[in-house]
């Protein structure tokens, strides 16, 4: 799962399929196939303000579509998404109902266990600093304690 | 597995409902999971991404696998993954004739594209073919054919039974090998650690100044 959260897209397919989109909205219509490439293209960029553009993008797509397979595409990607901006309590919201449309879904079992794992660290490296912090704190409550005993 | 480098980049390509996942699971994992479902629809998002090692005379070969999506709605993202992929594993369906149609399509865009990259074309569902003959429906001398036009190699495999699957991956890890050899020894000056530079470039701390 490393390699398909952790992929990024080239600049020059960023520019390509962003290119196809403006030339469609010039015109008037964007198809939904247009707008898919360009979100794809979007949610895998490096920067966070283009992964939002993506996610809603995807959303937008989400909304208007009553296919249970295109509409888990587009939850699978918006959860890709938010796993890359690290926001995993939001990446699993997205994950979730991909399996009321397909309970056994191989690649979104592994993209949840991802997001565990990644909100499993998050949470222990949490501690450390709370504990750090604690500790911190109690060095200069001993410090205090002793200044005022003299 | 996540974290190693990959020797090698193959990409597979294909119409949806060939068998490239269970291609890819059966050569990972050894396992088919169409076993009490015969061929289930469980279609691909976008694409999947595996890696293994093989070991050919000797040495290893950590090939890295993207396992496209076969839906037309992902052909911008397949183009994508194609791109440095050294080798490219064109499947269709040997009981499906459309399929064979999509397969001339993405050799056609290799041929344009990524000149380099090494073609196999691969027939899956070998077994149901086995079972009943009427079923096929792409001819052994066509495929044929076709491998010497591209300069590929042609395989009909079963991802039921295994046949011919590891053999492909061992092919490209073999001609892996065989580019190496190949290669003038140049290529290689970027890895070389250059002894004489580093020395000269000392800095000297402002203690050892005299």
């Amino acid at each position: 799962m490393d390699q398909i959260v952790n992929e990024n897209v080239s600049p020059a397919d960023l520019k390509k399929y962003e290119g196809l989109y403006l030339e469609q909205q010039r015109r008037g219509h964007v198809s939904e196939r247009t707008q898919f490439d360009y979100a794809l293209c979007l949610v895998r960029s490096k920067y966070s303000e283009d992964k939002y553009k993506g996610i809603g993008f995807l959303m937008d797509l989400l909304r208007s579509s009553s296919d249970n397979q295109t509409m888990r595409d587009y939850y699978f990607f918006i959860a890709i998404a938010y796993t890359r901006l690290k926001d995993y309590e939001r990446a699993l919201d997205y994950v979730e109902p991909i399996f009321k449309l397909e309970p056994n879904n191989r690649q979104a079992q592994e993209l949840k266990a991802y997001i565990k794992k990644k909100l499993k660290n998050d949470g222990l490296i949490g501690m450390a600093v709370v504990g750090g912090a604690a500790l911190a704190l109690g060095g200069v409550v001993a410090a205090t304690l002793a200044a005022i005993k003299k | 597995m996540s974290g190693a480098k990959v020797d090698v980049k193959v990409v597979l390509l294909g119409k949806a409902y060939v068998g490239k996942t269970s291609l890819v699971e059966r050569y990972i994992h050894n396992r088919f999971s169409g076993d009490t479902v015969p061929y289930q629809n469980v279609i691909t998002i976008g694409a999947a991404f595996g890696a293994k090692t093989v070991t050919v005379n000797n040495k290893n070969v950590i090939i890295g696998i993207w396992d496209t999506a076969g839906s037309e709605r992902y052909e911008a993202m397949s183009r994508i993954y194609y791109r440095g992929a050294k080798a490219a594993i064109i499947c269709y369906d040997l009981s499906d004739r459309s399929s064979f149609d999509r397969a001339r399509f993405w050799i056609g865009e290799l041929q344009k594209h990524e000149e380099g990259c090494q073609i196999h074309l691969c027939g899956t569902k070998f077994d149901l073919i086995e079972q009943n003959p009427e079923l096929r429906k792409i001819q052994e001398r066509e495929t044929a054919a076709l491998a010497q036009d591209v300069r590929g190699r042609v395989y009909e495999t079963s991802s039921k039974s295994g046949k011919d699957v590891a053999l492909i991956f061992t092919n490209i890890a073999s001609d892996y090998l065989k580019s190496l050899k190949n290669k003038p020894v140049e290529d290689n000056k970027e890895y070389m650690v250059p002894l004489r530079d580093a020395s000269s470039k000392r800095n000297w701390c402002s203690g050892c100044k005299t």
